[in-house]
């Protein structure tokens, strides 16, 4: 395929990385009630948002992901109490860094979603597949194979 | 200048002799002209080489940690009860001493394994903006006289401006005073030009986003990926680096360009709350990499959305080590 097919056939990439208590379960819970939502992003579980290394998100931009996005609990509502306060921290760095050093903030998205917010996933996946389509395909930070 | 250096040896040489320390980690003249070598001063006798000047380059707090540390496993094959301690005394300024305070919230050793000689400092030389100004041509002797620095090349005799030679981090200074210190030698120093310390950073900012990437590829583009910022840097302590780690490999170790960036944004991003803009890093690259434009920025955001400067005292916890019920929620996306 050529370069100027793949552009025009391009749909954007996007890793979710959802802790596994709330955001994974709202997931499911968008998945058993069939909402729609865009199939652009890829799931990773982990336990909790405060168990992501920063690394990962710089890395899955690295390997080629066009869009990050990081979901948690609702603050105040971690299955351990305190993981995504720490994180909350953290993520405002790195993506207050990582838009400073020129990599679009649009890329990088944080937001919170309870095991009972179905349809609040949609609309989130829904809005970072949009926002990561205006900003195009990643070009910068990428490995080039 | 030379009082603090006599007070210096003075207090070595009792501090040793009374068995109160076991090393002195200090600076003494270096072999070359104009430098200054990190030393460890274990007899009263050889207090006398210690010096203190503008070309105290290093910052000791990484010394102080690679002591420590060596001496603690050297125990580990001891028998409990004839286990050693060592004291070991460091000459600290501002910069120093705010590592100390690092190492001393992040559990690396203990308040009484160190005796702080603190210091007083009015910045020191950046060798790269002395080469410059001297138009790369050798140092063959040279002396600091006040303010001025009497510089013997090549060519012949140059005076050059202390202030002009200034390393950027010790211009814009807000730290130069030693924060804890046992011993202080010397009146508090005047300050430095604080206010203007986010200035590159606030410039850097108002870029478009395209330039700001440009800016970034071009200076990583420079980095040989030799380490050295890694291992000048007193923060970096960690026993296996994680550009080292193979299962997983965090980093590639190829010649992509992305690799390079990939190291030096989490080397850059392992020091939120952690860099005390010593400027160890910027004087050891040998390629002459803009890190500081990149590191300030965390000490900027991290004092602007926290509060928080690193090692600025011991009570307040590290940035990242602690957290508040509300805060930064705006950048939570909210669709």
């Amino acid at each position: 395929m050529s370069e100027e097919q793949g552009k025009a056939t391009w749909d954007p990439k996007i890793i979710a990385i959802v802790c596994n208590w709330c955001t994974y379960a709202g997931a499911d819970l968008a998945g058993i009630s069939r909402i729609q939502y865009p199939p652009n992003v890829r799931i990773v579980r982990v336990p909790c948002t405060g168990r992501i290394n920063p690394f990962y998100i710089v890395r899955a931009l690295q390997e080629g992901a066009d869009g990050v996005l990081v979901s948690g609990c609702h603050p105040g509502e971690c299955h351990y109490l305190t993981g995504n306060l720490s994180a909350r921290r953290k993520f405002a760095m790195l993506k207050k860094f990582l838009d400073y050093i020129g990599v679009e903030s649009d890329r990088t998205t944080f937001t919170w979603c309870s095991a009972s917010e179905g349809e609040r996933f949609a609309k989130v996946v829904r809005g970072v597949t949009e926002k990561v389509r205006s900003v195009g395909p990643a070009r910068r930070l990428v490995k080039s194979l | 200048m030379e009082a603090i250096e006599r007070n210096l040896r003075e207090e070595a040489k009792r501090l040793l002799a009374e068995k109160k320390v076991d090393v002195i980690v200090g600076y003494e003249a270096g072999t070359l002209p104009l430098t200054a070598t990190p030393t460890f001063i274990t007899d009263p006798a050889e207090a006398e080489r210690l010096v203190w000047n503008p070309l105290c380059v290093h910052n000791l707090a990484k010394y102080v940690h690679d002591v420590i540390t060596q001496h603690r496993n050297s125990q580990k094959r001891v028998k409990p009860e004839s286990r050693t301690r060592k004291v070991v005394g460091v000459v600290a300024r501002g910069c120093t001493s705010r590592s100390i305070i690092l190492h001393l919230q992040e559990r690396q050793y203990g308040r009484e394994d160190i005796v702080i000689i603190g210091v007083p400092c009015q910045g020191y030389i950046d060798r790269k903006k002395l080469s410059v100004s001297l138009n790369g041509e050798e140092v063959l002797s040279g002396t600091i006289e006040g303010d001025e620095i009497k510089v013997m090349t090549g060519t012949g005799e140059k005076r050059l401006r202390l202030s002009d030679v200034l390393a950027d981090n010790c211009i814009t200074c807000r730290f130069n005073n030693p924060i804890i210190s046992d011993v202080s030698l010397g009146e508090p120093a005047s300050a430095m030009k604080a206010e203007e310390e986010f200035n590159e950073v606030n410039a850097f900012e108002q870029l478009s986003s395209d330039e700001r990437w440009a800016y970034f590829e071009k200076e990583m583009a420079k980095c040989i990926r030799c380490y050295a910022c890694r291992q000048a840097c007193p923060s970096c302590y960690c026993p296996e680096c994680f550009v080292e780690q193979s299962r997983p490999q965090w980093v590639g170790i190829g010649g992509d360009a992305s690799d390079t960036q990939v190291f030096q944004i989490m080397r850059i991003f392992h020091m939120v709350g952690r860099c005390v803009d010593c400027g160890s890093c910027i004087a050891v690259c040998p390629m002459g990499v803009d890190l500081r434009k990149f590191l300030k920025k965390l000490d900027k955001d991290a004092f602007e959305l926290f509060g928080s400067r690193a090692g600025s005292s011991l009570e307040d916890p590290p940035v990242l080590s602690t957290f508040k019920e509300h805060e930064c929620e705006d950048f939570i996306y909210n669709p």
